[in-house]
C-alpha cells in the first residue's frame, strides 16, 4: 500500500484561481525519503499542511495511509522560543497526548538524537539546532511510520545540520520510517533523499537525487 | 474582621479566585490571549445586567452570558481570521451595549454599582455556592484537559497532529474563563478582572521557570496579592478590586527590581570568575 497518494490535487486558499497546487500526482511508498524542493512560494508547505490534513483540497484527493505521523514544524513558525516549559515537559505533555502509557519514553527519543543533557533546560534557552533536535525528538515519540519535516536546516549552524541528516538518514534506511522533508538545503536533499519532489509554479514531478543534480543543479551552478 | 460573616464570606470566595484565576489566565496570556479576558470581563457586567433585571442570580447570568460571549468569539474568529482584533470589538460592542442599555433603563430591581468595582459587603451565601460549584467543576475540567491546553497553547499544529480535537477544547476554554469571569466579579469588580487574570502570571513568568513551576507560583502570587487586597481594602475602606490591582502590580514590579539584583550580582560573579583566571 501507499504511503501517500495524491491524484488531480488542487489547491486554492480562496477557492478559486489563482491555484497554489495545480493537478498534483503523487505517489510515495513505504520507506522513501522524499525531498520536495522548488523556489519560494510554489507550494511546498502547502503540500505538506495537506498530506498532515491541516487543510482540505479544492478539488482532487490527497490521502495519507500513516498509523502515525511525526511531524517537526519549521523553526520560524515556531515562535514560541519564550514559552516557560522544560524539554522533558514538552516531550512528556506530547507522550500523555499520544496516550503512550511507558514514562521512560521522553528520555529515550533524547538519548536517540544526543540530547539526554538538556532534559531539564528550558526551550527558550536552547540554541537553534538544539531546539530542532529536541523537535525531531517529538515527533519520534510513539514510533510513527510517517516523519514529516518542514525545511529542518533553516537556522541550524552546519555541525547540527550534518548530525541532524545524518540522523533522518539512518532511521530511514534502518528504521524504515518513510520521510517528507520541505527541503531548502539541496545539497542534503540530493545526499540523503532517495527521490525528490520538484515544485514549479504549483505543478510538480519526481525524480531521483542525481537526475535532479544533474538536471538542475548543475546548471545553476555554472550560472 | 474575620468574626464577621461578610468577611468570612469574602474570603472564601477570594480563596476560589485566587486558585482559578492563575490556572486559566496562564493559557491566556500564553497564547498572547489576554485581550480575551478583558472583553469577556466586560461582557460579564451585561450577564449581571441581565440577571438582575429578570430578578436572578446575577453571578449565573454573568457566567451564562459571558459563556455565550466565549463561544461567539470562538465562532467568530474562523470567519475574521486575519482580524482577530475586530472579533473582540464586535463582542465588546454587543456586550457593553447590552450592559448600558439595561442599566441606564432604570429598570434593574438592585444596583449593578458594586460589580463594577468589587465589594466585600455584598457576597450572599447563594454566591458562595454557585462560587464553589463553578470553581470545582473549573478546576476539574483543568485537570483533565492539562495536556490537550498545554499543547494548543505551545504548538497548536503538533497538537492536531497528536489527534487533539483543537477546536472542541477552544469553546471548552471559552466556559473556563467565563467561569473565572463570574466567580471573580463579586469580589474584584469588572473594571480590573482582566489584571487578576494576568498579573500574578506575568510575575511568575519573570521566574524563568518551566510549565508546572510558573503555574505553581502563578498561583502563589495570586494568593499573595488577591488576601493582601482584601484585608487591606478592609482597613483602608476601600473597594478590593483597585486595591488588589495596586498590589498585584506593586508584587510584580518587586519581583523584576529583584531578578535584576541577582542578576547584576550573578554578572560581577562571573567578571570576577574570569578576572582570577586572567
Amino acid at each position: 500500500m501507499l504511503m501517500v497518494k495524491a491524484e488531480n490535487l488542487y489547491f486554492s486558499y480562496t477557492g478559486t484561481e489563482p491555484f497554489v497546487l495545480k493537478g498534483i500526482d503523487l505517489k510515495i511508498h513505504p520507506g522513501e525519503y522524499v525531498s520536495i524542493v522548488g523556489e519560494n512560494g510554489c507550494g511546498k508547505s502547502t503540500l505538506v499542511r495537506l498530506i498532515l490534513r491541516f487543510l482540505k483540497p479544492t478539488s482532487g484527493q490527497i490521502l495519507n495511509h500513516a498509523d502515525r505521523i511525526g511531524y517537526v514544524p519549521q523553526r520560524s513558525d515556531f515562535s514560541n522560543a519564550g514559552f516557560p516549559l522544560t524539554v522533558h515537559e514538552m516531550l512528556d505533555s506530547y507522550r500523555r497526548l499520544l496516550k503512550i502509557k511507558d514514562r521512560k519514553v521522553p528520555e529515550m527519543v533524547l538519548l536517540r538524537v544526543g540530547m539526554s543533557a538538556f532534559s531539564n533546560s528550558l526551550i527558550g534557552n536552547l540554541s537553534g539546532g538544539q531546539v530542532q533536535k529536541v523537535l525531531i525528538a517529538r515527533a519520534l515519540i510513539g514510533s510513527p511510520d510517517l516523519l514529516i519535516l518542514d525545511e529542518p536546516s533553516t537556522g541550524v549552524d552546519m555541525k547540527s545540520q550534518k548530525q541532524i541528516y545524518g540522523f533522518l538518514k539512518r532511521i530511514n534506511r534502518q528504521n524504515r520510517i518513510t520521510i517528507i522533508s520541505v527541503e531548502h538545503n539541496l545539497d542534503a536533499a540530493v545526499a540523503n533523499s532517495t527521490l525528490i519532489y520538484h515544485l514549479v509554479n504549483g505543478r510538480g514531478h519526481l525524480c531521483s537525487p542525481e537526475q535532479y543534480a544533474d538536471e538542475y543543479l548543475s546548471k545553476n551552478r555554472i550560472r | 474582621m474575620l468574626r464577621y460573616g461578610f468577611m468570612q464570606n469574602a474570603l472564601f470566595v477570594s480563596a476560589c479566585i485566587s486558585i482559578l484565576c492563575p490556572c486559566i489566565g496562564i493559557f491566556l496570556v500564553l497564547r498572547r490571549y489576554s485581550m480575551i479576558g478583558d472583553t469577556l470581563s466586560h461582557a460579564s457586567l451585561a450577564g449581571v445586567a441581565l440577571g438582575l433585571l429578570f430578578d436572578q442570580n446575577p453571578i449565573l447570568g454573568a457566567f451564562i452570558f459571558t459563556s455565550a460571549c466565549g463561544a461567539l468569539i470562538e465562532f467568530l474568529r474562523s470567519y475574521f481570521k486575519k482580524y482577530t482584533d475586530l472579533v473582540l470589538t464586535i463582542v465588546l460592542a454587543l456586550s457593553v451595549g447590552t450592559a448600558i442599555t439595561i442599566i441606564s433603563s432604570g429598570k434593574l430591581h438592585a444596583s449593578a454599582d458594586s460589580f463594577l468595582f468589587g465589594s466585600v459587603l455584598t457576597v450572599t451565601p447563594f454566591d458562595m455556592v454557585t462560587v464553589a460549584v463553578l470553581s470545582a467543576a473549573s478546576v476539574l475540567v483543568l485537570v483533565f484537559l492539562y495536556h490537550p491546553m498545554l499543547y494548543i497553547a505551545f504548538d497548536e499544529e503538533a497538537a492536531r497532529v497528536a489527534g487533539v480535537k483543537v477546536r472542541l477544547i477552544n469553546y471548552i476554554f471559552s466556559i473556563l474563563v467565563a467561569s473565572a469571569i463570574s466567580v471573580s466579579i463579586r469580589i474584584v469588580g469588572v473594571m480590573v478582572l482582566s489584571s487578576m487574570i494576568a498579573l500574578p502570571v506575568a510575575t511568575a513568568l519573570q521566574l524563568r521557570k518551566g510549565f508546572r513551576l510558573t503555574l505553581l507560583f502563578s498561583i502563589l502570587f495570586s494568593v499573595i496579592d488577591i488576601m493582601t487586597g482584601l484585608f487591606a481594602s478592609y482597613y483602608l475602606n476601600v473597594a478590593p478590586g483597585g486595591f488588589t490591582a495596586l498590589v498585584s502590580v506593586a508584587v510584580l514590579l518587586l519581583v523584576l527590581l529583584i531578578r535584576k539584583v541577582f542578576q547584576s550580582l550573578r554578572d560581577s560573579h562571573a567578571q570576577d570568575g574570569a578576572a582570577e583566571a586572567h
